[in-house]
Parts: C-alpha cells; sequence; structure tokens
C-alpha cells in the first residue's frame, strides 16, 4: 500500500523570547493511502502540531514532512495552499463554519478557493450535503443547525475538492454521543470509499473505530503501537 | 460563490459597523463634492458675470484690488469714489462707450438685495436688456425701480407695487426679461435718485466701457489713466484676477474637504483592523481550505474598496444634493453670493462625479493595505489556533 503521508525526523519547536519550545521531536511515521488512521495522546503531547505539519497548515523546523510525493517543506506557501485545497479536507472540532453563509456557500466557499467555476458550485455542493443528509438544510445558515449537523456540514466542505485526505481535529468533541456515531458512521463510509481518514482524538469511541492508532507522547510517537486494541489514551 | 460576493457578504455581517463606516466616507466625501461643486458654479458664475457685464474695460477708484474687482460681479456694496467729473473726462476719449454704475445695497423683507443706480437710457443700449413686464424709466431720474427677473418672483413684486429703498416708498416701474445674470436679482434705479438715496452726490462706484477698437485696448487705458487718475482694468484682467481669488478660496475648500476624507480613510483602516481580529479564525479557515497569501490580501483590499466605491456613490449623491439645495440659501458672502439669485444651483460635472468616486476608491483601498497585509501574513496555524 502507497504512503499518502510520511514523516522523517519531523520536528516543531516553537521560540517565545529567549524560550524555545519543542512541540514535536524526531517524528517519523507512514500513514498508508485509503487507511482509516487516530492520532491519540494527552493534551498538549504535539497531536494537534503532528496534525498541522501533516496537513501541510505548518512545516517543520527540522526534517521532512511529504504529501504523496510532495515534501512541503520544499515548496512555496502558494503551491502549499494549493496543495491543502486538493489533496486535503480539514474538519475541525468547533466546526469553524463560516457563520455568515448558508450551508450550501460555505461549501461552495472551498470549490471557489479551488478555481472551481460559479455555475459548477452549486450541483456539485448540494450533492456533497445530500451525500451527508443535510439536502433540505442548504440554506440554514450556522446558528440554524445543531453540532451535529454543522459538523456533517463540515464534513462535506471538506469534500468540496474531492481530496485524497481527510484530516480532523477532534471532530466528534463537541458532540453528544448520538451525533458522533452519526458522524463517525459517515467517516466510516467515505473510508470505504477510498478517502484517508486522519482524526486527532481523545476519544475511546473514535480510536475504537480506526485501522491504525499513532499515539503521541512528549513530543514523539509511540514506536509499534499502531493496532486499536494496544492503545492506551 | 465568488469572492466578491463572499466580500459583499462579509462587509454586510456586521450592519452597524457598516453603516458607520460608510457614513464616515460618505461625509468626507460629501463635503470634498459640495466644495468642488460650489467651486465649480463659483468659477461658471464668474464667466458668466463678465460676460453679463458686456464691458472690455471697467474704471475702479485708484487702489483698488482684486476684491473691489469681485464686488463688480457679485452686485456687492462698493465704495463711491468715482465723481461725475470724472466720468465725463472718460466719456471726453473718443472711441469708448461709457456707462456707470452705484453699486449699493438694501434690504427687502429683511432680506439683502443689490441695488444699482444706472444712467437709464446708456444703461439700456449698453446692456440690450429686453423688458418682461411693465415700462422702463422714461426719463434719466425718474423715481422708482427697475426689478430683474428673480428678484420680482423673489419679492413677489409686480409694476404697480411698490418697494421701500431707504426709507422712501418707490413704484415698481417694469420688470426686465431674463438676463441670465446678476441683473435678474438687482433692482434698479435712476442714478440721481440712487445719489440721491444713499447720499452719494454726484460720485459712482465703477464705469463699464465698451472700446471701438479692441487692438486699441491698451492705448485706451492709459488715455483714461491720464486723464483722470483712476484705476482701469480690462475684462481679461479682471477675470484673471478675481478667478485668483476665487482659485485660493476653492484651495482652501479641497483642503477642508481633505481632511474629512483622510478621517474617513482611518475609520476604514479602523473597522479593517478590526474585521482583521476579529475574523483570524476565518481567515485560517480560509487558508486551510486553499486559501493563498494574495487570496486573503485581495479579499480584505476588495472589502476596502467596496466601502470607498459604495462611500464615493453615497458621498456624491449627499455631496450634490447639498450643493443644490443649500447653496443657493448661502447668505451675504462676496465669494458664494454669486450663485444666490442666479437660479444656475451648483455646478454638476461629470468630471467631479467620476472623480470623487475614483478619488473614493483610491483612498479605502489605500487605507486597506496595512489591514489586509496583516491579514495576509498570519500564518494559518497562528489563524486558526485564534480562541
Amino acid at each position: 500500500m502507497n504512503n499518502i503521508i510520511r514523516t522523517e525526523h519531523a520536528a516543531k519547536s516553537y521560540k517565545t523570547g529567549d524560550i524555545t519550545t519543542h512541540a514535536l521531536k524526531d517524528v517519523s511515521l507512514e500513514i498508508p493511502q485509503g487507511s482509516f488512521t487516530c492520532i491519540v495522546g494527552p493534551s498538549g503531547h504535539g497531536k494537534s502540531t503532528l496534525m498541522h505539519l501533516i496537513g501541510g497548515l505548518d512545516r517543520p523546523t527540522d526534517g521532512k514532512v511529504y504529501i504523496g510525493d510532495t515534501e512541503i517543506s520544499r515548496i512555496s506557501n502558494s503551491d502549499l495552499a494549493r496543495l491543502r485545497g486538493k489533496r486535503v479536507g480539514f474538519v475541525f472540532q468547533f466546526f469553524n463554519l463560516m457563520q455568515g453563509l448558508t450551508a450550501l456557500e460555505n461549501i461552495e466557499i472551498a470549490m471557489m478557493l479551488a478555481g472551481i467555476p460559479e455555475r459548477e458550485q452549486r450541483g456539485r455542493a448540494e450533492s456533497l450535503l445530500a451525500l451527508v443528509g443535510l439536502a433540505e438544510k442548504a440554506g440554514a445558515k450556522p446558528g440554524q443547525l445543531s453540532g451535529g449537523q454543522q459538523q456533517r456540514v463540515a464534513i462535506a466542505r471538506a469534500l468540496a475538492n474531492d481530496p485524497d485526505i481527510l484530516l480532523m481535529d477532534e471532530p466528534t468533541g463537541n458532540l453528544d454521543s448520538v451525533a458522533e456515531a452519526e458522524v463517525l458512521d459517515l467517516l466510516q463510509t467515505l473510508h470505504r470509499q477510498g478517502k484517508t481518514v486522519v482524526i486527532v482524538t481523545h476519544s475511546d469511541e473514535v480510536a475504537k473505530r480506526a485501522e491504525r492508532v499513532i499515539r503521541v507522547r512528549d513530543g514523539l510517537v509511540a514506536h509499534g503501537m499502531f493496532l486499536p486494541e494496544l492503545c492506551s489514551i | 460563490m465568488t469572492l466578491t460576493k463572499l466580500v459583499f457578504k462579509n462587509i454586510t455581517r456586521r450592519r452597524g459597523r457598516f453603516l458607520f463606516t460608510l457614513l464616515g466616507i460618505t461625509i468626507g466625501i460629501a463635503s470634498f463634492v459640495t466644495f468642488m461643486a460650489m467651486g465649480g458654479s463659483l468659477k461658471d458664475e464668474i464667466h458668466r458675470e463678465t460676460a453679463a457685464l458686456g464691458a472690455n474695460l471697467v474704471v475702479i477708484p485708484k487702489g483698488s484690488c482684486g476684491y473691489e474687482q469681485l464686488s463688480i460681479l457679485t452686485g456687492d456694496q462698493m465704495p463711491t469714489n468715482i465723481s461725475a467729473a470724472e466720468i465725463a473726462g472718460i466719456r471726453a476719449i473718443k472711441g469708448l462707450t461709457v456707462v456707470p454704475f452705484l453699486a449699493q445695497q438694501t434690504a427687502i423683507a429683511n432680506k439683502p438685495v443689490t441695488v444699482s443706480g444706472i444712467e437709464p437710457a446708456a444703461t439700456l443700449a449698453f446692456k440690450r436688456w429686453q423688458i418682461g413686464q411693465g415700462a422702463y424709466f422714461s426719463k434719466p431720474d425718474e423715481s422708482g425701480v427697475v426689478i430683474g427677473a428673480t428678484a420680482a418672483r423673489q419679492f413677489n413684486l409686480k409694476p404697480g407695487a411698490t418697494v421701500i429703498v431707504r426709507g422712501e416708498s418707490l413704484p415698481v416701474l417694469g420688470i426686465l426679461g431674463e438676463t441670465g445674470g446678476r441683473d435678474d436679482a438687482t433692482l434698479f434705479l435712476a442714478l440721481p435718485v440712487a445719489q440721491r438715496l444713499f447720499k452719494s452726490a454726484d460720485k459712482v462706484s465703477y464705469a463699464a466701457i465698451r472700446v471701438d477698437d479692441l487692438a486699441r485696448t491698451d492705448s485706451y487705458i492709459e488715455k483714461i489713466r491720464e486723464a483722470t487718475g483712476l484705476g482701469v482694468v480690462s475684462d481679461k484682467q479682471m477675470l484673471k484676477s478675481v478667478l485668483g481669488i476665487v482659485g485660493s478660496v476653492n484651495i482652501t475648500l479641497r483642503l477642508i474637504a481633505a481632511v474629512s476624507v483622510l478621517a474617513a480613510a482611518f475609520g476604514i483602516i479602523n473597522t479593517m483592523m478590526a474585521a482583521t481580529y476579529e475574523r483570524k479564525r476565518e481567515i485560517g479557515i480560509l487558508q486551510a481550505l486553499g486559501a493563498r497569501r494574495r487570496t486573503i490580501f485581495l479579499l480584505f483590499m476588495l472589502e476596502s474598496g467596496f466601502y470607498g466605491i459604495i462611500g464615493g456613490v453615497t458621498g456624491v449623491i449627499t455631496g450634490l444634493t447639498t450643493a443644490v439645495i443649500v447653496t443657493p440659501y448661502i447668505s451675504q458672502n462676496a465669494f458664494t453670493s454669486f450663485v444666490k439669485g442666479s437660479g444656475s444651483g451648483a455646478a454638476i460635472d461629470i468630471k467631479v462625479v467620476a472623480g470623487s468616486i475614483l478619488f473614493s476608491a483610491v483612498v479605502a483601498v489605500v487605507a486597506g493595505i496595512y489591514p489586509a497585509w496583516r491579514a495576509a501574513r498570519l500564518t494559518p496555524v497562528e489563524a486558526i489556533s485564534y480562541e
């Protein structure tokens, strides 16, 4: 199986005044294409930093990060943005929908940024809303939707440009158990359809559904713990 | 979805802030347009009044400055320092048609009106007036008034009515046809009557002169100076001198307007900076969705530009409306009283309209550069992690 995400001795540190914080230290990992992977670990140990690096939201201060064959630390900001828009779909804990826009418009924005003409956006966005079971909520603004519905819109938005990778930061962290189950079912469906799903989570329920679990502690990946049943969150 | 639609939705999302920012630029541009329109109107009026005066030369008291020349065109009250003997001296020079004027002011219904003492026959021939209603002066010292068309309408005067000037009741003899100039807003008295009422003995304020041979204008000026010692200016010199005064007034007005536009620009900067902070997380989301830095920069620049264009349009409409409505009511002032009663209102110039909207857009875009740059330089992680 091809690895769609790969890091080689990736490290990330932040400097505040004279203090340097090492958020991630020497992380080497591989995520196969089409896999369902969870990244778990205690808060503040580097999970989100790892997600930012493998999603191209940030660059390593040391080491290398690959998305497909592209080493992201070597490409320009502009190319990195284009790569994010085409190959990675992000979903965040707090949904992060644009409050002034409808569900449909939130999805269209992602397409607009990828350069898809306006006339093509509407049909595709409606199909995606139907895919996540919210066809009838196309004209609703985020404030008119429940948490679970908002997250499904966010997933539809993440799918807008048919990315290879769905990268999610605590996607069910703000949902009740019913909504969490709905979202996870949806993600499993997407995974079965061939998407690579990577989820950063604290949730046992989420981790149990993953094929692979990567545990991060103290900015390092605990090697050899890639099976969910071995994972202690 | 397009970037333009997104921009419009963004700026109208916070309606209160949108309206107040818009109001700032609207007021700035409106004051700019008002002053420009009024300034343009003044220039037009000066050209019109100079033409309406119909003189090639104007004789004024020695040492008179541009302000007196301006007063001739505005109908403002002027000193009466030129004697009948001096007028006779000028008339003795061959090739000149000389018409003296006594420029004074009175009030009708507590509103100031220009009064002009004239030699009836000479002035009628010189100005080529038409009589609209009633009759004209039948003798050189007839006691009565002939009124310009605008003044007659303003005070609802008809032939046969009476007007009180300096405590003396005078019959309205007739009403002039429209001249399109300052004469429309003037009360004309026979010169001897005006001199008596305004206690000017045999003196007048200025004399308008038409020359028979324009090529000899300089020679006429020299002869008049030698004969009387009075000041003489050609119509071109007067125009230049008066436009110079108006030009400096216009520059001052525009500087004042520029300050208000500058204040509006800071209002836009403030709004856009606030938007940058408030929408940090949104900027991060857009970046996560694939927005490049230049897209974020463009997004904020377009927002700023939208303020400029919308504010420019509303400012131009407000400014021109203000100029048209307010200008005729501007009270007595040598610079602005031109427009009063002349019926033209403010000059609406397409160049002023287009230029003001463009100016507004440019100011807004310049004001948006820093906030847009701030927004665009945010890293995705910095933006998306913003609480």
